[in-house]
């Protein structure tokens, strides 16, 4: 049934985790412990450890993980289908996102299926749009010159702070219609929410960004502007305006879901560049394809997975699955499938398109995928502009954060 | 305001305004009409908005406005004809005024 985005409830479902909770419908032999986004061999190299998958994994597979158990697809078709089947795979209760239950939201749009999800989307596609982005083209490419500015002539960075951060953090306050001067208290709430060790922290840094977004959302009905926050706000689709629940639950999705992703897509693609100086001059050498060569690298440096709940029994590929089962698609994986991609972990810039999914596909494909790509590419033409030779500092060990947003923890660079 | 009249599959059509400057792909989808998916949203990176422009059309409209169009139109779900096009790269303007396209059976 579909859910009533202006009166939120907290999902009924049951959430399984570890051995002792596996349905009995789930066949012995394909449950595995793989140790993704959190174990050893995972953590040592996650693009190679999701690119061997195919080698070592069933293609549909059942893993028991150390928060929650699911059926993973690995297989870019498999993905494809049950990303562009909303009616068989749900995203209602798919984000594992704790909320307070008394006073629940949902991330909108994307924990709202079809026919209701248009609505939502419709509110902010003309700012997310590619024609819409553009309009930013100019802005973002100020921003990453401030940033270059103010380490270029140091001979060293830390990208991850000094770039890979604050880059998509200043990006998203500029298309919000937020002040710039919050950018640093920005970064450090997201720092806060996503990376804390402890709870505690977490729901200091998730107080503060309700109280902002809140406040924000008042301004901004007070007096609109053509930022996002505004056109959220200010939104009646068919005439009826939005509640404040949609108001929130929308803001506050776009502040979760667009800033680490393009954070640990920066921090993952300069390692790479650090190690590959040949491929880098490739790159300068031919700016004409700068639009192939970022299509390529977020094949390549995908960061994250998409989960559903099944809404209905369904089979695939022989193997049986039970309605409310979650399923992972390990986008990675996916864009690593030798079928679609041959010799998948080399980067070559002059494979066929075909359709990645680094934003996922279907009716919940990545509304910021534009702006990912457009500040991708910008953070390419104007850092190597400036420092086109650079390598990771020597003696650095290389670690990866665990959890659902793959990258590297930090990024020390010479020059 | 410019129209277009998209023709479903089944025989179906509808009849809606889309702004100069918008796209064909938008056009669809801001209205509600079902038969194009556009799920990249225009970037172009999918094949899922692909159209048949009407036969009356197609001089007017011009083949894929890029090789990556061309490239991505191989991969179409449906047959791809000489008339073929993805939608989200056909801009509207006032000489698209009426135009015609027809909706293939499915978009993957």
């Amino acid at each position: 049934m579909a859910i009533d985005a202006a009166h939120p409830v907290p999902p009924n479902l049951p959430r399984q985790v570890g051995l002792d909770q596996i349905p009995p419908h789930v066949p012995k032999e394909l449950v595995r412990q793989s140790g993704l986004t959190t174990g050893a061999e995972f953590l040592a190299n996650p693009h190679d450890f999701m690119a061997a998958m195919h080698e070592k994994y069933p293609p549909i597979f059942y893993d028991v993980g150390e928060y929650i158990n699911a059926w993973q697809l690995i297989r870019h078709e498999d993905a494809l289908f049950a990303l562009r089947h909303p009616e068989i795979f749900s995203n209602e209760g798919a984000t594992p996102f704790p909320r307070d239950p008394d006073d629940y939201f949902y991330f909108i749009p994307i924990e709202i299926d079809p026919p209701h999800h248009r609505k939502y989307r419709n509110i902010v596609d003309p700012l997310f749009c590619p024609a819409g982005v553009k309009q930013l083209e100019g802005l973002i490419r100020q921003r990453a010159r401030d940033l270059i500015d103010e380490i270029a002539d140091k001979g060293e960075c830390e990208f991850t702070t000094d770039f890979g951060r604050p880059l998509p953090v200043s990006v998203f306050l500029d298309i919000m219609g937020l002040p710039q001067d919050m950018r640093d208290t920005f970064v450090s709430w997201a720092v806060d929410l996503l990376h804390a060790k402890d709870r505690a922290t977490m729901g200091r840094a998730f107080k503060n960004i309700t109280d902002y977004i809140k406040s924000a959302i008042a301004e901004k009905k007070a007096k609109p502007d053509g930022g996002v926050v505004s056109l959220i706000a200010n939104a009646a689709p068919d005439g009826v305006p939005l509640s404040d629940k949609e108001v929130f639950g929308f803001v506050v999705f776009l502040f979760i879901g667009g800033l680490d992703t393009v954070f640990a897509t920066l921090n993952n693609i300069w390692l790479w560049l650090a190690q590959n100086p040949d491929r880098v001059q490739e790159i300068i050498d031919r700016p004409d394809d700068i639009d192939a060569v970022v299509e390529e690298l977020l094949r390549r440096w995908s960061v994250t997975f998409s989960g559903r709940v099944l809404a209905q029994d369904y089979e695939m590929r022989g193997v049986q699955m039970k309605k409310g089962d979650r399923i992972t698609c390990v986008l990675p994986a996916c864009n690593f499938d030798p079928s679609v991609f041959p010799n998948p972990k080399e980067v070559d810039f002059d494979r066929p398109r075909k359709t990645i999914l680094a934003f996922t596909v279907g009716v919940h494909s990545c509304m910021g995928g534009h702006l990912a790509r457009l500040e991708l590419k910008i953070a390419l033409q104007e850092w190597l502009k400036r420092i086109p030779r650079f390598s990771v500092r020597p003696g650095t060990h290389i670690e990866y954060r665990p959890g659902g947003v793959v990258g590297p923890e930090f990024l020390p660079l010479v020059w | 305001m410019p129209q277009v009249t998209y023709i479903e599959h089944s025989g179906g059509s509808r009849t809606v305004d889309v702004p100069v400057g918008e796209n064909v792909m938008r056009g669809a989808l801001y209205n509600g009409i079902d038969g194009i998916a556009g799920e990249c949203g225009g970037a172009p990176s999918c094949a899922t908005c692909h159209v048949y422009v009407d036969a009356d059309w197609t001089a007017r409209v011009g083949g894929p406005a890029s090789e990556a169009e061309a490239e991505l139109l191989q991969a179409a779900a449906c047959e791809v004809k000489p008339s073929s096009r993805l939608s989200c790269q056909i801009v509207m303007s006032d000489q698209l005024d009426g135009l015609v396209v027809h909706m293939p059976e499915a978009q993957y």
